[in-house]
């Protein structure tokens, strides 16, 4: 389906979107390096939606999850949701003016992270029993043993948890590499979207 | 790489995939999931591909698996069992369950993701009226990852040796200041490298709205058109019937 004819993507948002895909993945390797206990696989999805506007970032999830699922694994178009709400809300967020400051950059990762974990959460419960196979899942069930909860509150609290550390630290370097973009290129941007 | 599966049109595997995925949690259950397993298996072994879509079914089922038994045996619910390290027939067949509706999915959608080539599945959807803006963000993605991984070990490489501290022996601190050394110069490499792509795309005059002829078009013959029509019917069947069943389930109540 054609876009409306207001939301033509620019060509500067079409030609970051392949990066901020392969970003979304690469940053895996950079995660790997440095053992951390988060993703980071929404980096990319964040970054288009911060410079190129929510519609951007909607796109950008959606075709990032579909290379990953190509690429990785089938599972992964599952949270193609996710990825949408994260495209969308990180674009309202930036045009909201959230990324001119560290402190608004937190605030929108915690918004994005709760409301990206309620996603995955719904997800996860409805087709895979709660539990995914990664750290999560563990996650999981040491808050079930811990808490006592049910399974599906359980899933619910990990996946904040989760996300809740995760999508901060994303916003937060978005804002990094937004300080350190050339002013040149952030203007085109805005020029581009605007 | 080539399989048995590129004599077809992708979008006749593609539609019997989501089709199948679709069955496998609206059809009856257990039979449902497990005839889909079987047939996706089945199709993947006839077309040369069946140890890879079994690896990559196999990866996501059997720790999912696992785990579910795991949790059901080690922490029930509290107010109704005691826990038991040995689990419950109920428990086992619950995990059964929600393992086969996954596999079920997976393996469909792994002999798609293994068998068909993403480009050649792009080029059948762009000559179904996929506009030019989706198919090059598709394929450019695929192409732009082996590159952003490659970079990404660079980048590494070369911090490490410019004395960033990485791997055993940092703090859970000291590998957070790392992070923007190591994923800073990557991000803003990748999204300085976007402008110059963009002015490409102008210079050839890209028009993302235009529908692309391709050089080589992918063969539909009619009888793969039909052979979708049907399939798309059994589908829509399966939905109604379990419509009417739950239809029937909240009169009852």
């Amino acid at each position: 389906m054609p876009l409306p004819a207001r939301r033509t993507l620019p060509t500067l948002a079409l030609a970051l979107i392949p990066r901020a895909v392969a970003l979304n993945l690469a940053l895996g390797a950079v995660v790997g390096a440095l053992k951390l206990p988060v993703y980071l696989d929404s980096v990319g999805t964040i970054l288009v939606a911060v410079l190129a506007g929510p519609w951007a970032g909607v796109i950008t999830g959606i075709v990032s999850n579909s290379v990953l699922g190509l690429l990785v694994s089938p599972a992964l178009f599952a949270f193609i949701p996710v990825a949408i709400v994260i495209g969308w809300l990180a674009g309202i967020a930036g045009r909201a003016g959230a990324f001119a400051s560290l402190a608004g950059a937190i605030a929108a990762g915690l918004v994005i992270g709760v409301a990206a974990a309620l996603a995955s959460a719904v997800i996860v419960i409805a087709l895979m029993g709660g539990l995914t196979a990664s750290g999560t899942g563990i996650l999981t069930i040491a808050i079930r043993a811990t808490l006592g909860v049910s399974v599906d509150s359980a899933a619910k609290i990990a996946a904040i948890a989760t996300d809740a550390l995760d999508k901060p630290l994303s916003c937060v370097l978005v804002y990094l590499v937004l300080e350190r973009l050339p002013r040149r290129l952030s203007a085109r941007f805005r020029r581009a979207t605007a | 790489m080539t399989s048995a599966l590129d004599r077809w049109n992708p979008l006749t595997p593609l539609a019997a995939a989501v089709a199948m995925v679709l069955a496998a949690f609206a059809g009856p259950q257990p039979y449902a999931p497990v005839l889909v397993l079987a047939v996706a298996l089945l199709v993947a072994i006839a077309s040369g591909i069946g140890f890879k879509v079994t690896a990559l079914t196999a990866l996501v089922v059997l720790p999912a698996f696992a785990l579910l038994v795991l949790l059901a045996a080690a922490f029930p619910d509290a107010a109704t069992a005691q826990r038991q390290w040995v689990p419950s027939r109920a428990a086992v067949l619950d995990a059964l369950a929600v393992s086969l509706r996954l596999g079920a999915a997976i393996a469909a959608l792994g002999v798609v993701v293994v068998g068909v080539a993403p480009r050649r599945l792009t080029r059948a959807l762009a000559a179904r009226g996929l506009p030019a803006w989706a198919a090059y963000l598709v394929i450019a993605s695929l192409e732009a990852v082996p590159d952003a991984r490659r970079r990404a070990d660079d980048v590494i490489d070369a911090q490490r040796c410019r004395g960033v501290p990485v791997g055993k022996g940092t703090g859970m601190r000291g590998r957070l200041r790392a992070l923007p050394a190591l994923a800073g110069p990557l991000i803003v490499g990748l999204v300085t490298e976007s402008e110059e792509r963009a002015l490409a795309l102008d210079a050839r005059a890209f028009d993302p709205r235009a529908s692309r002829t391709a050089l080589a078009p992918i063969a539909d013959p009619s009888a793969e058109r039909w052979a979708r029509r049907v399939i798309w019917l059994a589908l829509a069947a399966v939905i109604a019937w379990r419509l009417r069943e739950f239809a029937q389930s909240l009169t009852i109540t």
